[in-house]
C-alpha cells in the first residue's frame, strides 16, 4: 500500500517537471485540426524558440462556449477560428481584446470588426455535397431551393445545426433570404420544415456524416466546400460539391486575442505569424484554406480556389441581424421544427 | 454503538467538509442559476414541447435500460457463481468485457455493428435479398440498446460479488430442510441479494438519465435531458441549459429516494464468510444446450470490440457498399507510432485515474463504513452527498467546477483548478463517488454490525477491528467498485471534454481529435489501445483481489 501510494506521488512529481520546460505557454483554442494546427505549431516555434505553442483542438461552438465559461479567469491566449458569427457574439460579451495586425487594410470589411476585435482569415463557402457514385454532378441538386425536391425525401443527411456553425451559417442565410424577400420570417421556417421533411438523420460530427454518405445511407448533404475538397484529397470517400447558382453563404472565419491573455506579446507575434503570406500560402495548399486577405498573388493559389472565387456569388449576410436573431431562430428550429414531419 | 459519538463524528467531518466543498458547492450554483431571472427559464422550459419530450424520453429510456440490464445481468451472475459447465470460466471472462469499451468508441463501435450501413444489417439484408436495411439503429430503441450492452456489468459484477459473499451452506441448509427451488430462491437467495440487486438497478437508472454518449450519436430522431442541456449551453441558453439540469437532478434524487425506501425495508445479514460451492449440470442435453447459449452470448459481447479492431485495420474511406470492409492494413497503426504525442493522452489518463480513484477508494470506504455500520445525526446528509454525483449529469458537474474553481478566495473556499492538470482528477473523483461508495456499501451490508462489536468487546482496538472485520468485509466491494471507477476514469468523455487543457489531454479527446481530423482507423487503432489498457488495469485488478483472497 505504502509502495503503491509512493509511486504515484513520484509520478505526479515527475509530471509537474516535466510540464514546464521555462518557455513562455502559449494556449490557442482552435476548431481548425491536429494537422494544421501541427504544423503552425512547429513553424511558429522554429521561429520562436522562447514560446511554446500548446494548442487545444475543439469545435467552434465548444470554443464559444469555452472562452465565455472562462471570461472571469481566461485560460486562452488565441482563438483561432470560428465564423465570425461566433466571434461577433464573443465581442459583444466583451470576451475579445482589439488588435490591429500589419494587414489590416488587405480584408473587406465583411471580414474585419469595425472595432478591430477579430479579423477574417479563411472563407468558407457553403455548398451542397453528394455521393459522386450514386449521382453525376448534373443529377446532384444545383441550388438550395433544389434540395427540398420531394425526389430526395430522406435522402438528405446534415450535420446537427444546433452544434454546427456551417449549418447555422446555411440556417441564417435562408432565414436572412426570408427576411429579404418577404418581410417576415414565415417563409424560412417553412423553407427549413420541408428540409426537415426530406432529411434522413441529423448526424452528431463531421467524421459520422462523411461516413454516411460514403456508405449512402445518405446521399446529399449540405456542407462547406473546404472540408469536402479535403475529404477529395485526403481520403477515397467518393463525395463531389456542387456551388448552389443562386448564391452562397461565404462564411469567414476568423482569429482574435482572448481578453485578459497573460501572454499578449506571444498572442500577437502568432496572430500575425498564421496570417503572414507564408503560412496562407501553405494553408492553401496542404490544408485547403481559402485565405481571406485579397492582397495574395492569385497566381500562387491553387487552381481550385481560383476557379471557386471566380463561380461563387456571396449570398448577403447581415450579420447585425444574424448576432441578435440567429439564436432564437435556432431554438424555435430546435423546438418546432427539428424531426416534426417524422412525427405526422 | 453508542460509544464514542466523538470518535464517529471526527471521522465523519473531514469526509462530509469535503463532499460538502466538490459536490454540493459548485452544483448549487448551478440551481441557484436556474432562478436567475424569477421564474422565467422555469416557464420557459414548462412552456417547450421539446423539453417535454425530451423528459418524458429520458424517463421512459432509463426504466427500459434497468430492465433490460437486469434481464441479462441477474441470470449470468446466477448461471456463472452457480453452475460448472464447459466454457463457463471463457464466459466469466468476457462478460465484463463491455465495461472495458469507453462511451464514445463503444457507441461509434455500435454503429459500424447494427447502424443503417453497419456488418451485421448489411449481412441480415443480404441473407433475406431485402432491398432494405431491417432496421434503423435510431430512437428509444438504439439507446436502451446499447445501454444494455453496457450496463447490464453493474448488475452482473453486483450480483456476482453479492453471490459470492454468500454461504451456499445457507441454500444447502434450506434445501435439506425440504424447501423447493423456488421457495429457497425467493425466501435464501433474494433477500441476501437485495441489496447488490437495488444498488446496482440505482446505478444503471442513474447512468441512463445522465447517458450523453449514445443519445448524442443516434440522437437525430429523438431528444433526451442530457443533450438539450448541451443545446441549450451552446445556443447560449444558459439560464434553460441550468433548468434543464435542476429537472434531471430532481428525476433523480427522486428515483434515490425510492430505492431508499425499498433498501430499507430489506435488512437481511448473513454471518458466514461466504462460501461458495458450483453445481456441476448432469443433464447432457443442458450442458450442450447451456455451451451453445454460452456461446451465442460470448460472441454478442465481444463482436463490438472486435469491429473496433477491424475498422483500426481498415483502409479509411474504401468502406462503402460492402458488407465487410474490403482492404486492410497496418497504415493506421503506422500514423499512431508515428506521431511523437502518442503517449501523453495515455499516460495523462492512467495517471489520473489512479490519484481520481484513490481518492475515491479512501473517501468511500470511509463514508460507508459510517453509513452502514455507524449511527449518528449527520448520516441522512452523507447519505444524500454521496449519491448526488449521481443526480447530476457530467456536463453540468463539469459546468459547476469550471464556474467555481476558476478563481482564487479562501473565503468562498474558492482555488483555481480550472486550467491546470488536477480539475480532470477532481472531475472523475466526483463522478465516480457514488460508483465506489453503492459497491463498498453493498458489501458492508452483509457484515452483520455485531461482528465488529465482538471484536471490541474482546478487547481489539479499533484499528485491528479496522483491518481485521471492516476492511475485509467491504474488500470485494472496493475492488469491484473501484476497478469500475479506474476504467470509467481512463475512458470518461463528457466531463473531460468540458474541462481538459493541453497539459491533461485524456485519451478521449484524442479519439475524438483523431475522428475530426478524418481518421476513423487511426481512431479506432487509439480505441484499440484504450481497450487493451483497461482490459490490462483489469487483470492487475484481478491479481490484487486474488492476493488478498
Amino acid at each position: 500500500m505504502k509502495r503503491a501510494i509512493g509511486c504515484w506521488l513520484l509520478a505526479v512529481g515527475f509530471l509537474g517537471a516535466c510540464s514546464n520546460d521555462g518557455r513562455t505557454v502559449l494556449t490557442v483554442y482552435s476548431p481548425h485540426g491536429k494537422d494544421l494546427l501541427g504544423y503552425l505549431e512547429t513553424e511558429f516555434e522554429k521561429a520562436n524558440p522562447s514560446v511554446d505553442v500548446q494548442w487545444v483542438d475543439m469545435g467552434s461552438q465548444e470554443v464559444l462556449d469555452r472562452v465565455r465559461a472562462e471570461g472571469a479567469n481566461p485560460q486562452a491566449d488565441v482563438w483561432f477560428g470560428a465564423p465570425a458569427e461566433a466571434f461577433d457574439r464573443a465581442a459583444k460579451e466583451n470576451l475579445l481584446e482589439p488588435y490591429t495586425p500589419s494587414w489590416a487594410g488587405a480584408v473587406d470589411g465583411e471580414a474585419r470588426h469595425p472595432q478591430h476585435l477579430w479579423y477574417g482569415t479563411y472563407l468558407t463557402p457553403e455548398v451542397i455535397g453528394y455521393n459522386s457514385e450514386v449521382l453525376s454532378a448534373a443529377d446532384a441538386p444545383q441550388d438550395w431551393d433544389d434540395v427540398l425536391d420531394p425526389k430526395w425525401k430522406d435522402k438528405i443527411i446534415i450535420r446537427d445545426p444546433v452544434a454546427s456553425g456551417t449549418m447555422r451559417a446555411i440556417f441564417g442565410a435562408i432565414m436572412l433570404r426570408s427576411i429579404a424577400r418577404t418581410g417576415s420570417e414565415e417563409a424560412g421556417y417553412e423553407w427549413l420544415r420541408r428540409l426537415d421533411e426530406n432529411t434522413r438523420e441529423y448526424v452528431l460530427n463531421p467524421t459520422i456524416l462523411y461516413q454516411k454518405l460514403g456508405r449512402r445511407e445518405g446521399i446529399v448533404t449540405l456542407w462547406d466546400m473546404p472540408d469536402i475538397a479535403t475529404l477529395q484529397q485526403r481520403t477515397k470517400i467518393p463525395v463531389d460539391y456542387v456551388i448552389p447558382s443562386s448564391g452562397t453563404p461565404l462564411l469567414v472565419d476568423a482569429i482574435a486575442i482572448v481578453r485578459g491573455t497573460g501572454q499578449p506579446e506571444a498572442a500577437r507575434a502568432y496572430y500575425e505569424f498564421v496570417t503572414s503570406t507564408p503560412a496562407l500560402l501553405e494553408s492553401a495548399r496542404r490544408f485547403l484554406r481559402i485565405p481571406a486577405r485579397t492582397d495574395l498573388h492569385s497566381d500562387s493559389l491553387p487552381a481550385w480556389i481560383r476557379d471557386a472565387n471566380a463561380r461563387i456569388k456571396p449570398m448577403p449576410m447581415d450579420r447585425e441581424i444574424l448576432a441578435r436573431d440567429l439564436d432564437r431562430w435556432m431554438k424555435y428550429w430546435d423546438a418546432n421544427i427539428r424531426n416534426q414531419s417524422r412525427r405526422k | 454503538m453508542r460509544r464514542s459519538a466523538a470518535g464517529t463524528w471526527l471521522l465523519a467531518l473531514p469526509v462530509l467538509v469535503l463532499l460538502l466543498w466538490t459536490v454540493l458547492y459548485p452544483n448549487a450554483a448551478v440551481i441557484v442559476g436556474s432562478f436567475e431571472g424569477g421564474l422565467a427559464h422555469w416557464r420557459e422550459f414548462l412552456a417547450s414541447p421539446a423539453d417535454r419530450e425530451a423528459l418524458s424520453s429520458t424517463l421512459i429510456i432509463s426504466v427500459a435500460s434497468v430492465f433490460a440490464a437486469l434481464v441479462i445481468g441477474v441470470p449470468l451472475a446466477f448461471l456463472l457463481t452457480r453452475f460448472e459447465f464447459p466454457g463457463r470460466r471463457a464466459l466469466r471472462i468476457v462478460a465484463t468485457l463491455p465495461a472495458a469499451l469507453p462511451p464514445l468508441v463503444g457507441v461509434i463501435s455500435f454503429l459500424f455493428l447494427y447502424g443503417e450501413s453497419g456488418v451485421v444489417t448489411r449481412a441480415v439484408q443480404d441473407l433475406f435479398g431485402m432491398d432494405e436495411a431491417p432496421w434503423r439503429l435510431t430512437g428509444i430503441w438504439a439507446i436502451v440498446f446499447v445501454h444494455a450492452y453496457t450496463m447490464y456489468v453493474f448488475v452482473f459484477l453486483f450480483v456476482s460479488a453479492g453471490l459470492e459473499r454468500f454461504d451456499t451452506s445457507l441454500d444447502e441448509a434450506a434445501a435439506g430442510l425440504g424447501a423447493s427451488p423456488r421457495h429457497r430462491l425467493r425466501r435464501v437467495t433474494l433477500p441476501l441479494l437485495i441489496p447488490a440487486i437495488a444498488g446496482s438497478m440505482l446505478l444503471v437508472f442513474m447512468n441512463s438519465l445522465g447517458s450523453f454518449s449514445a443519445p448524442y450519436v443516434f440522437g437525430g430522431g429523438i431528444r433526451v435531458l442530457s443533450t438539450q442541456i448541451l443545446a441549450s449551453k451552446l445556443n447560449g441558453a444558459m439560464g434553460l441549459a441550468y433548468v434543464e439540469t435542476t429537472v434531471l437532478a430532481l428525476s433523480a434524487v427522486a428515483a434515490l429516494g425510492l430505492f431508499r425506501i425499498l433498501q430499507r425495508k430489506q435488512r437481511v445479514v448473513s454471518t458466514g464468510k461466504g462460501s461458495v460451492t458450483r453445481r456441476a449440470i448432469s443433464s447432457h442435453g443442458l450442458r450442450i444446450a447451456l455451451a451453445i447459449a454460452g456461446a451465442v452470448v460470448v460472441i454478442a459481447l465481444i463482436l463490438p470490440h472486435l469491429m473496433v479492431i477491424l475498422v483500426s485495420f481498415a483502409r479509411d474511406g474504401v468502406w462503402t457498399t460492402q458488407i465487410l470492409p474490403p482492404e486492410y492494413t497496418l497504415e493506421n497503426y503506422r500514423r499512431l507510432a508515428t506521431d511523437a504525442q502518442l503517449w501523453r493522452p495515455i499516460s495523462n489518463s492512467v495517471l489520473m485515474a489512479l490519484i481520481a480513484t484513490a481518492a475515491n477508494i479512501v473517501v468511500c470506504f470511509v463514508a460507508a463504513y459510517l453509513l452502514v455500520l455507524r449511527r449518528f445525526s449527520g448520516r441522512p446528509l452523507l447519505g444524500l452527498l454521496v449519491a448526488l454525483p449521481w443526480a447530476i449529469p457530467a456536463t453540468a458537474i463539469a459546468l459547476g467546477l469550471a464556474a467555481t474553481f476558476n478563481q482564487s478566495d479562501i473565503w468562498t473556499g474558492r482555488v483555481v483548478l480550472v486550467g491546470t492538470f488536477w480539475i480532470l482528477p477532481l472531475a472523475y473523483f466526483i463522478r465516480n463517488i457514488p460508483l465506489v461508495a453503492t459497491a463498498a456499501e453493498s458489501s458492508l451490508r452483509q457484515l452483520d454490525p455485531a461482528l465488529e462489536d465482538a471484536a471490541r468487546g474482546l478487547g481489539a482496538s479499533w484499528w485491528l477491528t479496522m483491518r481485521k472485520v471492516v476492511i475485509p468485509a467491504a474488500r470485494p466491494g472496493l475492488i469491484a467498485g473501484g476497478l469500475l471507477a479506474a476504467v470509467t476514469a481512463v475512458g470518461e468523455f463528457v466531463a473531460s471534454i468540458v474541462l481538459y487543457t493541453h497539459a491533461n489531454r485524456p485519451i478521449s479527446i484524442e479519439i475524438l481529435a483523431q475522428l475530426r481530423a478524418l481518421a476513423f482507423g487511426t481512431a479506432a487503432a487509439y480505441s484499440v489501445l484504450l481497450i487493451l489498457l483497461v482490459l490490462a488495469m483489469a487483470i492487475g485488478a484481478r491479481t490484487v483481489e486474488e492476493q488478498y483472497a
